[in-house]
């Protein structure tokens, strides 16, 4: 148990290894990237590039370039922006990290929720007008792209619709942190929750209507009803189980990715200065420690996360009992 | 799926002919697999058939190709225009007037130009123009070839690459599920985007060469491989959990212990039992796969402007999305219609090809 | 400079027909009356502060502009913010419409006549000013600024204070700077002598600017990020998080030593808040959320904001452009024929309405914008050459793509990836399709863009940028921008995009540059020859001239817009 847990742990760290070799690679290899105009500004004399590329560091090889700046992350955590000079990018990732998480776990509470009730429904009404409606809205879910329904209720309820009863409970975008305004901070959320849930749902509640369906036609199931008990129990206390494997399994990459900033565009659309927005500012200006250590906390909560549903499989199915 | 092949080799009296379940008992099983005595593929075909809503699906779906294969006879006789060419100064004629397809404001301080809306007239502008003045719906039509082509062989690698992947993974376990999982969490965490960035800027001159394929910024197969690729974990893991957990149902244990090699094995019983979840992912993954796409297509990987596709009108519909919302909405509409008609088609597929439903239907 | 608000520069704007131009736009009426302009005497200062001082203002803008440091950052962004902030020698009136152009003594007493030929100038430093922090301003502090701008190695120190006696020796080792013989500091005269190399009649300008800010002496010898240092103006920084906000207060210590200069301002707090995308700004300013939005409202806002708020509109003209280089150095726009094609072919008008409308935007066709010492009206290209514009010549260029032989050849316009740069680089890429290439258009982050359209490495052959001016100088668009010293081939700093290097036209400027020494009216009758070969010889395509949008709440009163640094921000109140 030990050692598996030991050689799980080594693995995430090589995994973790891998992508920022990768990533060091792939933003060296970009033309254009080369910080040193950018950061000695626009305009300025040769002499001046190359004062600026000796200061950071710039003229030296790439392997101790790569050394330095993981030193600067992991051990001395004083690594800071290129672009916002001075600005250290380790206290900005905690910072922006509970806004993430919130807008996250927020958004996971309403999809789980969401889709279990849809996909349950759905499935013990098969073949029904609201398996197929529900469908078809989980579908519609699906094929949104999250930045135009980020904008459209943005549209709706700030702008258009903001002076009526419906919408005028909305506040300001822009995050209020739960620990000074716990009110605010629901308020705020509430329509990036749905944002982030509503496509969640409908690709989740068709995935599990799909596995609960193929479950009840189990034998263990024939034999649940055999023996008397009713069919919502079958359903929820039997058929769920087993179907929820590719539940877990698919929440569990999504939730690490999320946690890791993959709302970026959820965030983005709402001003949530969140980890996704950070690395979506340190995407279009190329900047490289902040890009670096994103990286590294995005692929931390993946390959977290799957391990953790990994270990949930022995939880879901008995009959797996080892790895 | 049903192989009669398959039969002689895997069956002892215990052991079901068919699809085998998981924990199952063989009771029900052999009866009605091979009803008729017909080939289970023509079984198949019929009993999709007989499916209404199926076959609705599947029109919808010709309907939708048929549309999108003729959109540049729409474009040039019907709707006589070049949805490729910006035509910022052009005029139309509605009721007897002409009206410019890009009007600047005249109201208050006169700021702002704002394309024309839906004409609802199939001839001219059916709906609306874009903020290039280029007619919305044939570049809908125009877009969906792209949309449809790069999805689908998108979806088809993902799954292919996820069924490979899932299968092996679950199945063999050990050092080869580590390497793999591993493999998994690396594509996972991956950051496509800056991936994606680069990729745009280092292309922006120069196309790559790998062997006689030269891979321009404009080539499509660069889309259809990152986003195929990016989506394995997705459908590999969960598919990695079934076959762990059919693994050690009792058919796939005795078809161990007796020596059956694990490719038939793979091939025979644990790979039918993970088509429901490929099929169900289907649709899904066209979907989030034309999304995926349109977000390519703004950093300039695949397709390119003037060219469209329906992620890149919607793009287009963000900056008018005030004042012309359905320059987003049409190309909206279009996915969701493609994915339902899908999904729809995908159900009917799984009830047509698998037998169990056979039971589901006989005993209700 | 660039609008690029990263890294780059602000927008200095200048010109006697300034103020004619600003006149007509239609908030004008708006920002006149009792409300506007900064008054000339101080009873109706006093009595406007009792009426409305006070207050928050909260500004919007979608991401910070990077350094805090003055000597450094190079954004107009925050350059505007600086105004307010700190304080040099000299520094431009803050005061609208042409005035504002006019440079005032600042912390120094008087403007200083030239000595010496014009190569000394003596300032008497103001006593009784204060830092924030509560230290008095001392010539220490003067002489160690000025040196201070080559120790950090300020993106001017090469181009803009080069002049100063020693600076050479400062380029080469910045850390030992002493600017000996060049900045002089006498304690009992209680004088500041500078003295140049050679005469400069833009040197009054260029000590106006935040980069020649005066700091205090032991101001760190590097970047100070977004560690804040102290300044002399009526507000300071409490604090900034380049991700969330920039927030000033009131400067405690700060007394109106000249009501032109640095006059006192009416809020008592301002938060300059980031991370909302421009239509969330927009929004915002709507539901009096917020004060001010810095970024440019997007296309499909306009409508709304024109009719339904237009008294919270305001619009002014700037000299600066819109243009299209091409690379004079690489096929197919290395034959001036094609060059000329492309100019004849481009419809002004359309890009004008992408970018929103006639009231928004003018079509040019040459180098120097409206208004602009040297400019004189001239367009070439155009279906009835002459002055003005007035639509394209396909036609002719057509032929002219013909008689280059290079039609069929592949061009790739290189764009920023923002909503209006991008539509603008499709409608180039149709036209250029239309003349017979086989065009492509390629969007890249604005933040790398400007760099990478500089550097010859990346084989640019086409690219849309903008140019906003440093000072009103004809030098600063045609010297700055296709002088053979602005080429550097390999380099991310290569500023003359195009390329371009004519003999015959870089003697010209060199005589012309010599000539505004004495004589600036000939100096400017000989720019606008310039801007007509450069015109003629086609190495760019002028595409417009940008007016400003500024959307304000409803209860922001007195809003004043300097040519120079665009809105000043501490003349408006809240209350």
């Amino acid at each position: 148990m030990i050692t598996a847990l030991i050689q799980r742990l080594a693995q995430m760290a090589f995994v973790m290894f891998g992508i920022s070799v990768v990533v060091f690679l792939i933003f060296f290899a970009t033309p254009g990237s080369d910080p040193a105009a950018r950061i000695a500004g626009r305009n300025a004399s040769q002499e001046t590039l190359a004062a600026v590329r000796k200061d950071f560091g710039l003229d030296r090889p790439l392997p101790i370039q790569y050394l330095g700046l993981m030193k600067r992350l992991f051990i001395s955590q004083d690594l800071t922006s290129f672009v916002n000079r001075g600005h250290k990018v380790i206290p900005a990732v905690l910072h922006a990290a509970p806004i993430t998480l919130s807008l996250v776990l927020g958004g996971a509470v309403l999809w789980v929720l969401g889709s279990i009730t849809i996909g349950v429904l759905a499935a013990a009404m098969r073949g029904s007008l609201i398996d197929r409606l529900l469908m078809v809205l989980g579908l519609i879910g699906i094929s949104m792209p999250v930045y135009w329904l980020g904008e459209m209720l943005n549209l709706v309820t700030q702008s258009r619709l903001h002076d009526t009863w419906m919408f005028s409970w909305v506040p300001p975008l822009g995050y209020k942190p739960l620990g000074t305004d716990p009110l605010g901070w629901f308020l705020t959320m509430i329509i990036p929750w749905i944002t982030l849930a509503v496509l969640y749902i409908g690709l989740y509640g068709r995935v599990l209507r799909a596995n609960l369906v193929e479950a009840l036609q189990e034998d263990y199931v024939r034999t649940a009803r055999s023996k008397g008990i009713s069919e919502s129990r079958v359903l929820i206390r039997h058929a769920l189980r087993t179907s929820l494997i590719t539940f877990v399994t698919m929440f569990g990459l999504d939730f690490g990715a999320l946690v890791g900033g993959a709302a970026l565009l959820t965030e983005v659309v709402f001003g949530l200065q969140g980890v996704g927005k950070l690395t979506y500012d340190a995407l279009q200006s190329l900047d490289l420690p902040v890009i670096m250590a994103t990286v590294m906390y995005a692929s931390f909560f993946v390959v977290g996360a799957n391990a953790l549903v990994d270990l949930t499989y022995v939880l879901l199915d008995p009959r797996v009992r080892r790895r | 799926m049903t192989d009669e092949s398959a039969v002689g080799e895997t069956s002892t009296k215990d052991e079901p002919k068919s699809s085998p379940q998981p924990g199952a008992s063989d009771s029900g099983r052999r009866e009605g697999v091979h009803g008729g005595g017909q080939g289970p593929w023509i079984t198949a075909i019929r009993k999709l058939r007989s499916d209404g809503a199926a076959m609705a699906a599947l029109s919808l779906l010709l309907v939708i190709t048929a549309l999108c294969a003729a959109a540049p006879f729409y474009a040039e006789r019907i709707a006589h225009t070049d949805p490729f060419r910006s035509s910022l100064e052009a005029e139309i004629v509605i009721d007897g007037r002409a009206v410019p397809v890009l009007e600047p404001s005249t109201v208050g301080l006169g700021l702002g130009v704002t394309p024309i809306g839906p004409t609802w007239d199939p001839r001219a502008y059916l709906l609306g123009a874009d903020n290039q003045g280029r007619d919305v719906a044939a570049r809908l039509l125009y877009g969906g070839r792209n949309s449809l082509l790069i999805a689908s062989a998108a979806t088809v690698l993902c799954l292919l690459l996820s069924a490979v992947v899932g299968l092996t993974s679950g199945f063999f376990g050990g050092v080869v599920d580590q390497i793999l999982s591993r493999l998994m969490d690396v594509l996972w965490s991956f950051p496509i985007y800056l991936l994606a960035i680069s990729l745009s800027i280092v292309l922006i001159s120069k196309g790559f060469e790998i062997g006689p394929i030269s891979i321009t910024s404009g080539s499509l197969w660069l889309p259809i491989f990152i986003i195929g690729i990016v989506y394995v974990p997705y459908v590999a893991r969960p598919i990695r959990g079934q076959v762990l957990s059919l693994k050690e149902s009792e058919f796939v244990l005795a078809a161990i212990g007796l020596g059956v090699p694990s490719h038939r094995i793979l091939l025979r019983d644990i790979l039918p039992n993970v088509t429901t979840t490929l099929i169900v992912f289907i649709p899904l993954m066209m979907a989030l796969n034309m999304l995926t796409e349109s977000a390519l297509s703004f950093l300039s990987i695949g397709v390119q402007p003037p060219d469209a596709s329906w992620g890149t009108i919607i793009q287009d519909g963000q900056t008018l999305l005030y004042t012309r919302p359905m320059v987003a909405l049409a190309p909206g509409i279009a996915i969701v219609l493609t994915v339902l008609g899908l999904n729809v088609l995908g159900d009917g597929l799984r009830d047509a090809l698998d037998p169990r439903s056979k039971l589901r239907i006989g005993q209700g | 400079m660039t609008r690029n608000r990263r890294l780059f520069g602000g927008a200095l704007c200048a010109g006697a027909m300034f103020g004619a131009l600003w006149a007509t736009s239609p908030a004008f009426a708006e920002s006149l009356g009792q409300d506007s302009a900064t008054p000339a005497n101080l009873t109706q200062v006093a009595d406007m502060q009792a009426g409305h001082r006070g207050g928050t203002m909260r500004l919007v803008a979608r991401s910070a502009a990077g350094t805090i440091d003055p000597h450094i950052n190079y954004t107009l962004q925050f350059w505007q913010v600086y105004q307010m902030l700190y304080d040099g020698l000299l520094g431009f009136k803050k005061a609208a419409g042409e005035e504002g152009f006019i440079v005032v003594p600042n912390l120094a007493e008087a403007l200083p006549e030239p000595q010496n030929g014009g190569k000394t100038y003596v300032f008497k430093l103001r006593k009784g000013v204060k830092f924030w922090d509560g230290r008095d301003v001392t010539l220490a502090d003067v002489v160690a600024s000025y040196r201070r701008i080559f120790k950090v190695s300020g993106p001017t120190s090469g181009t803009f204070y080069n002049g100063i006696v020693g600076a050479d020796k400062c380029l080469k080792s910045p850390a030992d700077c002493t600017l000996e013989g060049g900045v002089i500091g006498d304690e009992a005269a209680g004088t500041i002598t500078i003295n140049l190399v050679s005469p400069d009649p833009e040197f009054f300008y260029k000590i106006s600017v935040p980069h020649a800010a005066i700091l205090p002496a032991d101001a760190p010898a590097t970047d100070s990020g977004t560690t804040a240092i102290p300044g002399t103006g009526p507000y300071m920084i409490e604090s900034y998080d380049p991700n969330s906000q920039l927030k000033m207060v009131r400067n405690p210590y700060f007394k109106v030593w000249s009501e032109d200069a640095q006059p006192d301002g009416y809020v008592d707090e301002i938060d300059y808040d980031f991370g909302l995308t421009d239509e969330a700004e927009v929004t915002a300013v709507q539901n009096g959320e917020a004060d001010w939005m810095f970024d440019q409202p997007p296309t499909d806002r306009l409508g709304e904001i024109g009719s339904k708020y237009q008294k919270q509109v305001y619009i002014n003209t700037l000299t600066a452009w819109w243009y299209a280089p091409m690379n004079t150095n690489l096929a197919p726009f290395d034959n001036v024929k094609a060059r000329q094609a492309v100019n004849y072919a481009i419809d002004r008008k359309a890009l004008v309405n992408l970018f929103g409308g006639p009231v928004l935007a003018s079509p040019v066709c040459q180098v120097l914008p409206p208004g602009f010492p040297g400019h004189v009206d001239y367009c070439p290209y155009t279906k009835n050459p002459g002055t003005k514009w007035t639509a394209p010549d396909i036609e002719k260029a057509k032929m002219l793509v013909k008689e280059s032989g290079t039609a069929g050849q592949k061009v790739t316009v290189i764009v920023e990836d923002t909503a209006v740069a991008r539509s603008i680089g499709v409608y180039l890429q149709s036209v250029l399709n239309e003349l017979g290439y086989d065009a492509a258009m390629k969007a890249i982050s604005p933040n790398i863009q400007f760099t990478y359209i500089q550097n010859t490495k990346n084989q640019v052959q086409m690219s849309v940028s903008q140019w906003y001016q440093d000072y009103p100088a004809a030098s600063n668009f045609l010297h700055v921008l296709f002088s053979c010293d602005s080429f550097t081939p390999g380099s991310d700093s290569s500023v003359n995009i195009s390329g371009f290097c004519n003999k015959g036209v870089e003697a010209k400027m060199k005589k012309a540059l010599k000539l505004g020494i004495t004589d600036q009216v000939a100096a400017d009758k000989l720019w606008a020859e310039i801007d007509k070969e450069v015109t003629d010889l086609a190495p760019i395509a002028p595409l417009f001239t940008p007016k400003h949008i500024d959307f304000v709440s409803q209860r922001l009163g007195n809003f004043i817009f300097n040519a120079q640094f665009y809105w000043v921000m501490s003349q408006a109140w809240v209350k």
